[in-house]
């Protein structure tokens, strides 16, 4: 009897927990999608939005296939894909790289110091981001804050060529998405247990073996997670692209906005946008059948 | 053998906090640009320095001026600023607020339930991550239209909440891993029910994290320009609709006065909070 | 059972008092009711002097909102999902043909408003409202080239603008814009900026790829960068003659000899909207030659309205890029729409892009 009470209770709670979030996603976030995914499948319309009639050909177009006359075989559309994947990849790693030792530098620090710094590090964010990306403008520019230092200061004699590149994105985007994966990883560093660096210390490990036995794999999860975070969004964005990377870079996000916003093509968005999210999907649904059971282990 | 020790712990001190210094420059330099620049007397190009003045903070609250730079060519009128800015802060309170509870919740009952469809739920919520901000915006504007909901901060809220659950809920989420559920399972066993074990064991276990949560949903919402884009109504226009309407003439030093304006309400409400956080025995 | 009556009473209490202040909370947060005396107007950015808006406010006790889009077809995009809630618009002409074809738009009679006639006849570009039955002719402009005069001490060509960015790479930008950039291409091969020629097309593509490795950037937002003297020669609207008749010395605008692209947009009723009495009080008051001239000071585009260019100072009367000679007239090209023959240009365009 007690058993069954603290089940049903438990049953409860669960449902409860979970109600919410179904709401939401089924209501806002399936059903819309669920559009997206028929509006891919359908001939664009005239003059944007659609004609309700099955039109299969967008998949193949992104494959490269010519649609008609007017074209030939042009794998543009992949060449941009892989091009984004290159630049999201990239951003991740940079800000990987930025991030992990910042976190813990962070975690090293007294309680008071420590909440002081996570606020200097959280404030620039408060600012709005538009702004601070119109500011790496300011700083790379040929007549910018940073070439004028260093011409002042002798370093160089020709305006380095830094903005509308690959370089420039990439620097925007991990500055963009470095709260994105400071704050997992850092959530996961603070949680770790010193005892066990000690510990492996005194049983005579080096430091770089420590780091890679001990640090590296409890660090794990907040490394995945960041990743992610910061992976995803990286993918499908165009702002950056088309204002730090004066739209020469581009990327499958500015095909998605141009195919929306400019060539009336719809469906054709639709597809590139589910054919991204699908190539995701499948990265991730790996990452979970991986991490899963060493969940249920309950190991670290 | 404890001088060695010492002097080591001493390097890596050395080293962690130029590094975290340099982390610091890097982050807020491009800041620093910014509130230099908001006092820079040239209208027409930001970039190019012509005298220091305080004037475009003056013209946020006062409105624009008579004499040529400050007038109402190059500024906004502070009625206009105010609802901007004004409703930014309501749909990002508004929003992250409710997608703390909704991610926070989500992610207790995928961490410490065990059920059907659990692998489901795990994936689904990945989901709205992965979709492109235009497709997203885009799809949801037809939906709420189709659906009769009439445009305006309600829906853009809605559109910030579906996708920001699932941002809090990833971290909260990393965070749960990592703590010990031994103190959980005590409570438990002391007869504690579900909702006490998680007030009193769980939830101060877990706060940093709900917090970050928070922050992180809070920051994504202030500055979302492509969702919020096509979901807002008329007279719903957000701060960053605003100055991206702005950008193609390229941004006027009134604006970013006005970024600095915000930064600076921030930092006094994050330091508040910081005191308060501090004062607690 | 009177403790059962009062509790019931004051259930019901706390419900109503509960679903009050749910209301509440969703007026507060929704879409307030459209009061009397509301206009909202939808534009480009930067593409209405405020005055003009505060002038028209106070003389009729009108709220004036102003919400802004950066292209036709985001206006497009989002007109067609349905957002509601606007009464004007200002689209590009070709496409407010687009949209009086999707039924988008609502006659608005500015051919019976008074000061009409001032209206310059040739501004009735418009296939689908030859008569101005349905929108007002509000400003037109041309696409020429905003230039740095220390970099480039006089420019008149697209040649010269080519030529300067093989010497200088990267050191001249585009618009980010697939018919403005293509249409260039177009022009200087010698066919029309509305060739549905796929020939025609792909020269106009080759043309605009030998140059890419040279141009900068596609972007928008030049005038801070021609004026740093970070790009020497920007492609850009006539918009930018407000800051060279601020800088002359510095900066200098033209229309190049080869020829340029046009604009024009016209102030339109939605379908949709909601205030369409104060909608048309707006034009109206926009056909009055001292607004439309107010106006045209801050846009420093091509006049529309003929008595408002006589008020306008001489300075801009006399702009040859502003009010160009008919010779220079004749070179300029507007877009029409191309309807499905787009493709044509998006997949060069896109091809464009990625090199």
């Amino acid at each position: 009897m007690m058993g069954g009470t603290v089940r049903s209770r438990r049953r409860k709670a669960l449902l409860l927990l979970l109600a919410p979030i179904s709401l939401i996603l089924g209501l806002f976030f399936l059903i819309p999608l669920g559009i997206v995914v028929v509006y891919s499948f359908l001939e664009p319309g005239l003059y944007g939005g659609v004609e309700w009639t099955w039109y299969p050909y967008n998949y193949g177009r992104i494959l490269g296939w010519p649609l008609n006359a007017y074209e030939e075989f042009d794998p543009i559309y992949l060449a941009i894909f892989l091009n984004s994947l290159k630049f999201a990849l990239l951003t991740v790693l940079f800000s990987l790289l930025i991030c992990y030792p910042a976190a813990f530098w962070v975690s090293r620090m007294s309680q008071r110091r420590k909440s002081f710094v996570m606020f200097l590090i959280t404030l620039p964010f408060f600012a709005s981001l538009l702004i601070r990306i119109y500011a790496w403008l300011l700083l790379l520019r040929p007549t910018g804050f940073i070439n004028t230092v260093l011409e002042t200061l002798g370093v160089i004699s020709q305006p380095l060529d830094m903005i509308f590149s690959g370089f420039a994105v990439v620097l925007g985007m991990v500055y963009i998405f470095t709260p994105f994966m400071f704050l997992p990883i850092y959530a996961n560093v603070e949680k770790l247990d010193y005892q066990l660096l000690r510990a492996s210390r005194d049983l005579g490990a080096s430091p770089l073996d420590t780091f890679l036995r001990v640090i590296l794999p409890l660090t794990a999860p907040g490394i995945m997670a960041g990743s992610i975070i910061v992976f995803i969004p990286a993918l499908g964005n165009f702002i950056v692209p088309s204002f730090l990377g004066g739209s020469k870079v581009q990327m499958t996000g500015n095909l998605i906005e141009r195919a929306f916003l400019q060539s009336r093509d719809w469906p054709f968005g639709a597809a590139l946008a589910l054919l991204i999210m699908a190539s995701v999907l499948l990265v991730l649904m790996l990452y979970i059948m991986r991490s899963a059971p060493a969940h249920e282990r309950g190991a670290t | 053998m404890k001088g060695r020790r010492y002097s080591a712990a001493r390097l890596w001190n050395a080293l962690f906090n130029g590094y975290g210094f340099l982390f610091l420059v890097f982050l807020y330099l491009p800041l620093g640009l910014i509130v230099v620049y908001s006092f820079n007397a040239n209208p027409i190009n930001m970039a190019v320095w012509t005298g220091f003045t305080f004037d475009w903070y003056a013209t946020i609250f006062v409105g624009a001026g008579t004499e040529g730079n400050f007038d109402s060519a190059f500024t906004e009128s502070p009625e206009r600023l105010y609802g901007v800015v004004k409703n930014s802060f309501l749909v990002a309170l508004s929003a992250a607020s409710i997608a703390t509870v909704i991610g926070t919740a989500t992610a207790i009952a995928l961490s410490r339930f065990n059920f059907l469809g659990k692998r489901f739920y795990q994936a689904l919520l990945l989901l709205p991550m992965l979709v492109p901000d235009i497709v997203l915006g885009i799809a949801l504007l037809i939906f709420f239209v189709g659906a009769g909901i009439h445009l305006g901060l309600t829906t853009i809220i809605i559109g910030h909440v579906t996708f920001l659950s699932s941002y809090v809920f990833v971290i909260v989420s990393a965070r749960l891993a990592g703590i010990d559920t031994t103190l959980e399972k005590a409570s438990a066993d002391l007869g504690a029910g579900p909702l006490t074990t998680f007030r009193r064991v769980t939830l101060p276990q877990i706060m940093p994290g709900v917090v970050g949560g928070f922050l992180l949903a809070f920051i994504i919402s202030l500055d979302d320009v492509v969702i919020t884009y096509f979901i807002a109504g008329v007279g719903s226009q957000t701060l960053p609709l605003f100055i991206l309407a702005m950008m193609r003439r390229g941004l006027r030093p009134q604006i970013t006065a006005l970024a600095v304006l915000i930064l600076l309400f921030s930092l006094i409400v994050a330091s508040i909070g910081l005191f308060l956080r501090n004062r607690k025995p | 059972m009177t403790t059962n009556i009062n509790k019931g009473v004051s259930e019901m209490t706390r419900r109503h008092f509960r679903i009050a202040g749910a209301a509440t909370a969703f007026a507060f947060f929704g879409q307030m009711a459209t009061a009397e005396g509301q206009l909202n107007i939808y534009n480009w950015g930067d593409y209405i002097n405020p005055e003009v808006l505060d002038a028209f406010s106070e003389e009729y006790g009108v709220e004036v909102t102003l919400d802004t889009y950066s292209t036709n077809e985001e206006m497009l995009a989002r007109i067609q999902a349905g957002a509601t809630g606007y009464d004007l618009v200002l689209p590009s002409v070709h496409m407010h043909d687009i949209m009086q074809q999707l039924g988008l738009l609502q006659p608005a009679y500015p051919n019976q408003m008074p000061g009409w006639e001032n209206i310059d006849p040739a501004a009735l570009r418009s296939m689908e409202d030859p008569d101005g039955d349905y929108c007002l002719p509000y400003a037109w402009g041309a696409v020429g080239i905003l230039y740095n005069k220390t970099l480039i001490p006089e420019l008149t060509s697209w040649d010269q603008f080519f030529a300067y960015a093989r010497e200088n790479p990267g050191k001249v930008s585009m618009l980010d814009d697939l018919r403005e950039t293509l249409g260039v291409g177009l022009i200087m091969t010698g066919a029309s900026v509305n060739s549905r020629d796929a020939d025609e097309i792909a020269a106009a593509e080759a043309y605009i790829l030998e140059q890419v490795p040279n141009i900068g950037a596609f972007r928008y937002d030049v005038i801070p960068l021609v004026t740093a003297g970070d790009i020497a020669a920007g492609h850009y609207y006539v918009g930018g003659v407000l800051n060279v008749l601020q800088s002359p010395e510095l900066l200098g605008f033209v229309i190049p000899e080869e020829g340029a692209t046009m604009y024009q947009e016209d102030l339109c009723l939605l379908a949709t909207a909601p205030n369409v009495e104060n909608a048309r009080l707006f034009m109206e008051f926009m056909l009055r030659p001292e607004i439309a001239a107010r106006n045209a000071e801050r846009l420093t585009n091509g006049p529309v309205n003929l008595a408002a260019n006589d008020l306008l100072p001489e300075e801009l009367r006399s702009n040859p890029s502003i009010n160009p000679s008919p010779e220079v007239r004749a070179t300029l090209q507007i877009f029409e729409d191309m309807g499905s023959d787009l493709r044509l240009y998006t997949r060069a365009w896109d091809r464009i892009k990625t090199n």
